[in-house]
Order: C-alpha cells, then sequence, then structure tokens
C-alpha cells in the first residue's frame, strides 16, 4: 500500500473543501443573515472561520490528500513537480464539487435568505477595479503558498506547525484584505457560491471569476518559484 | 547477558537481543521481533507507507501490554 488511492485521496480533497467552505463563507452567511452585516469586527471572525477551516483540514487529511482545498495550492505543487499530472484534475475536480456542495448545504439550512445574503461570495469593492482585484488576490495567494512552501514542502521546517502556521496567513489576509476583493486565494471557494447563486439566478458574478482564477494561480506559482529559488529547494523534488 | 525468561526456570541461555521496553535480556525463543510500519511525508503530500520496517525487539510481557 504505497498510498491511498487517487479515489479516496479525491474524497479526501472534496470533504477538505466542502469545509472550507462551508465555514468560510458560512460565516459570511451567519454574520449577514442572523447579525445583520459584516462590520469590521465581524472581519475578524470570517478570517478565522477561515482559517481555523484550513488548519483543521490540514491536520485532518493532510497525511490522506496532502489537503490542498485548493487548486491554486495543487498546480503550484505540480508545476514544481511536486504532484503527478494525472492527479491534478481530478483533485481540482473534487475541490470545486466540495465547495459546491458546500454552498448547496448552506442554503439547504439556512434557506434563501442565504442566497439573498450573497453566500458568502467574493467580488471586488467598491472602487476596486478589474486588474487591482487580480494584484490583491495574486498578493494574498503568494502569501499563502510562501508559508505552505517554507512551512511545510521545505523538510527544515519544524514539524507539526504548518497546519497553524497557514490558517493563519489565510486568517491575515482575509481580516486586511477581505474588503478589498474578498481575499479567496482559491478558485474552488470562489467557484462554490458562484455557482450556487447561478442556480438561484443570479449569473453577475461570472464576469468577475477569472479574478479568482487568475490571482491565485498566478501568485501561487510565483510564490512557489520564488520560495524554491530564496531556499534552495531543487524542484522535481522525490515528494510525490 | 543472559535471557531473564530462562534464569527464571534455572536455564542459562545466552541473550541476543534486549527488550526495547524494560531492558529485559533474551534468547532467541523468548525475544518477540515485531516489525514497526513507517510512514514517510505528509502534509502537502500523502504519506507513503515505507517499503521498509523498523524492526523492534520485545519481551512477552512488554508485547502483551503494547498489542
Ligand atoms: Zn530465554
Ligand atoms: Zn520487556
Amino acid at each position: 500500500m504505497p498510498q491511498p488511492t487517487l479515489m479516496k485521496r479525491a474524497i479526501a480533497e472534496l470533504i477538505g473543501t466542502f469545509v472550507l467552505v462551508f465555514l468560510g463563507t458560512g460565516s459570511v452567511v451567519t454574520s449577514v443573515v442572523f447579525f445583520g452585516g459584516v462590520e469590521s469586527a465581524g472581519l475578524l471572525l470570517i478570517g478565522l472561520s477561515f482559517g481555523f477551516a484550513v488548519m483543521i483540514m490540514i491536520y485532518a487529511f493532510g497525511h490522506i490528500s496532502g489537503t490542498h482545498i485548493n487548486p491554486a495550492v495543487s498546480i503550484a505543487l505540480w508545476a514544481t513537480g511536486r504532484f503527478p499530472s494525472k492527479d491534478l484534475m481530478a483533485y481540482i475536480v473534487a475541490q470545486l464539487i466540495g465547495a459546491v456542495a458546500a454552498s448547496l448545504v448552506i442554503v439547504a439550512i439556512v434557506g434563501t435568505r442565504a442566497v439573498d445574503a450573497g453566500l458568502g461570495h467574493t467580488m471586488p469593492g467598491d472602487g476596486v477595479n478589474y486588474w487591482q482585484a487580480i494584484l490583491i488576490e495574486a498578493v494574498t495567494t503568494f502569501f499563502l503558498v510562501l508559508v505552505i512552501w517554507g512551512a511545510a514542502v521545505d523538510k527544515r521546517a519544524s514539524a507539526g506547525f504548518a497546519g497553524l502556521a497557514i490558517g493563519l496567513v489565510v486568517t491575515a489576509d482575509i481580516i486586511v484584505t477581505g474588503p478589498i476583493a474578498g481575499a479567496s486565494m482559491n478558485p474552488a471557494r470562489t467557484f462554490g457560491p458562484l455557482l450556487t447563486e447561478t442556480f438561484w439566478g443570479t449569473t453577475s458574478g461570472w464576469e468577475k471569476f477569472p479574478i479568482y482564477i487568475i490571482g491565485p494561480i498566478v501568485g501561487g506559482l510565483l510564490a512557489a518559484f520564488v520560495y524554491d529559488y530564496v531556499a534552495g529547494l531543487k524542484s522535481g523534488g522525490d515528494e510525490s | 547477558m543472559q535471557c531473564y525468561v530462562c534464569a527464571q526456570s534455572g536455564v542459562e541461555t545466552v541473550a541476543v537481543g534486549v527488550c526495547i521496553v524494560c531492558g529485559m535480556g533474551l534468547c532467541k525463543d523468548h525475544a518477540i521481533r515485531e516489525d514497526v510500519e513507517l510512514w514517510e511525508g505528509g502534509y502537502p503530500f500523502p504519506s507513503t507507507k515505507a517499503k521498509k520496517k523498523l524492526p523492534r525487539i520485545l519481551c512477552a510481557e512488554c508485547a502483551e501490554v503494547l498489542t
């Protein structure tokens, strides 16, 4: 038994992304539906919800699938020769399904009020244009992937702290840059609420979707290559 | 060193190993070898079971407690 089969690992990715989107975007939905909005203090709770979700799933499934729960992370691992091409599509599809399932379950639980509340979708804020939104997504995902590389991919990292560090970088990214463009850092996290909104007739978000594909992937790739260079890690390591 | 278990029944046998838990000297008959599986990798990579296992020598008493 070398490692769990691709199917089992894909299921772990699906569940992991489900938890991320359920707890993360769920925190936005419950803030809006039950507390009437997201104040700046609420941003802390939303940031912590996403961060906790990332952390707990890294500890729960990190050794099973690797808990990428983010296509930008899978792509960065693949591009640096650490993740096999044959697994890439299955991981991304599982992440997307998990994200959509989470948004659907939120609607099932909270009702269409959740859709009215926006399902925690990501949008550029007032006065933030398309390119600025891509830039902030690239910058925040750069931080995220840099910490994944430094705290986990690099074997010099302190064992056991990766989940905590990575959860907290997600939290920090969201607290600080959430109002700018949503601090998605994850195409799957944006896709879940987006497709689910579409089922209830809101389709305006799709024109902004490329922001949340391009930004995270570019930022993630940049971080991976920068870390490998700075830390002197050989790409194409023996990890996969 | 001699086997502790054999010595209890008055037999002197040369020990070939030592229980990793209690330090008891053990002859070939009384040493229990359990191979410990090792896992490599882990987040953000799936863990893989290493091809080689770590040998571990235990006495009967400790083996019973540990398994
Ligand atoms: Zn003996
Ligand atoms: Zn013993």
